[in-house]
């Protein structure tokens, strides 16, 4: 089924908008957390909240691009979930339930100046991103933002693991002037 | 301050495009039925998702993640799995290799082809440095000015030392030990390893006096009590713990190790007050015999 009709599903209210979801999107959605997981039972659960989510957000929420709209869910919810065990092992469980309390006193959840800071630097890699070649840009993509790791893009490259890896490292470095050039670091 | 927790959260914004040809590269966006859509817990439970994004952009904003957001951090690590074996080349054995299976952590590198060869002058230690210290290089005469590739210092422990008092280090088997290597031997899957203690919580840092990635952690091994009887010894249960920091400047292609059982306070200082200079010379692959290493403490 193309993106528009499960889209208009989701307008419609109508659950095989969710089954359409998992299945056309269920494999890029769980590759996405579990690589950031490393755990299918966590993973699962996480995808399961991006369907959560999507059903919850569509309408109002008009995706331009719903792979890319879906990705981006379920890896904010991954790194959330990832945080969230985090927090509990350094600071008792206590800590994620001050800060949902905390949560409540901030709109929308952040700092304004934080959120801009955020804002500016995610401009600032975008640009860097459109001055990369398409090989760079997706092999950096698929590492940085979906955390695909060595082997599967040189499986998916053709090159091997080593020249991955240093590829990968010389855009790092890239960006690290770009970086210091822009002021951001 | 920049740091590589922001930068990950950046990467969300990355344009849709961007994010559906990396997807396509990857064969992510393939249909299949590899997930299964529970439809009562979707509609039971339609708070959940928004509560987990509330509290996740403030978590955001105050803890650092680990390792698997570290695409920027020169030092990897992981616990391998039991049955997982590595080949480390060793002469006297009958196949030119000893297959290692019970690592206890393994830490990898960026791959580089050239390392930048350094040496190092102890800027502080936490005894008088003694004018000879077998085990270390250089081998004749020691000053303050000498620069060093290894130091070692467990001739602390029984030497008649008279820039130590040796009962300090009673017991004591490698009281602080520094080591530099290059990322080059490292390179196409060769790893340091762990063989003998098992990695407590491992910390990652970065130190911009000497510009280098930081990770440290505590390492411990048991030995239960024992008896040998055939030379009529009993040797009780005990622990031995170290403490590791390792210095990694990924630009360069060097690492430094300082590890020793005086804690970690005093082993990091010791590497905080390192000095570190380049020889000149650039090393590869080859002028090393084997691309896996033990970091434990005096081992190998």
């Amino acid at each position: 089924m193309d993106d528009e009709d499960i889209l208009t599903l989701y307008r419609q209210r109508q659950n095989a908008a969710l089954e359409e979801t998992a299945m056309k999107y269920g494999r890029l959605c769980f590759s996405v957390a579990d690589h950031i997981l490393q755990n299918p039972e966590d993973s699962e659960e996480c995808v399961n909240d991006t369907w959560l989510h999507a059903w919850n957000a569509i309408p109002p929420e008009k995706p331009r691009v719903f792979s890319a709209w879906l990705s981006r869910v379920t890896r904010n919810l991954a790194i959330s979930r990832l945080r969230e065990a985090s927090a509990v092992k350094r600071g008792g469980k206590e800590i994620p339930l001050v800060l949902e309390e905390l949560s409540e006193c901030i709109p929308g959840g952040m700092e304004p100046q934080h959120l801009l800071e955020q804002r500016e630097l995610a401009e600032a890699v975008n640009r860097f991103l459109k001055g990369l070649n398409l090989e760079e840009r997706n092999v950096f993509v698929a590492r940085y933002f979906y955390a695909a790791s060595h082997a599967e893009l040189s499986s998916r490259t053709g090159w091997s693991v080593g020249k991955t890896k240093t590829r990968l490292r010389r855009t790092r470095l890239k960006l690290l002037s770009f970086l210091k050039e822009e002021g951001l670091c | 301050m920049l740091n590589r927790d922001q930068l990950f959260d950046a990467m969300s914004e990355i344009p849709d495009e961007y994010l559906s040809a990396a997807a396509d590269l990857l064969g992510y966006t393939k249909e299949d039925n590899l997930m299964h859509l529970e439809k009562n817990q979707k509609s039971t439970c339609p708070r959940k998702a928004g509560r987990i994004l509330l509290v996740a952009a403030v978590i955001a904003c105050l803890f650092t993640v680990t390792a698997f957001a570290a695409g920027l951090f020169s030092i990897s690590t992981r616990i391998p799995d039991v049955k997982e074996s590595f080949q480390i080349h060793w002469n006297d054995s009958e196949n030119g290799y000893l297959e290692w299976s019970d690592a206890k952590l393994v830490l990898t590198f960026p791959d580089v082809n050239e390392s930048r060869e350094i040496e190092f002058r102890p800027g502080w230690l936490p005894f008088e440095l003694p004018a000879e210290l077998p085990g270390s290089a250089p081998w004749n005469g020691i000053s303050g000015e000498t620069w060093f590739q290894r130091f070692a210092s467990e001739s602390l422990c029984w030497a008649d030392n008279a820039a130590a008092d040796p009962a300090d280090y009673k017991d004591i088997m490698q009281p602080i030990l520094i080591e530099s290597y290059s990322m080059a031997q490292f390179a196409d899957g060769g790893a340091m390893l762990m063989l003998y203690q098992t990695p407590g919580e491992i910390t990652e840092e970065h130190w911009d006096r000497l510009n280098v990635d930081v990770l440290s952690f505590h390492g411990s091994q048991h030995f239960d009590e024992r008896d040998i009887p055939e030379l009529d010894m009993h040797i009780d249960a005990r622990d031995i713990d170290y403490d590791y920091v390792l210095l990694s400047n990924e630009e360069k292609g060097w690492i430094v190790e300082i590890c020793g059982q005086l804690g970690m306070d005093t082993v990091r200082k010791v590497a905080e007050n390192l000095e570190i200079r380049e020889t000149g010379n650039t090393l590869t692959q080859a002028d090393f015999q084997n691309k896996f290493l033990f970091i434990d403490g005096g081992v190998g």
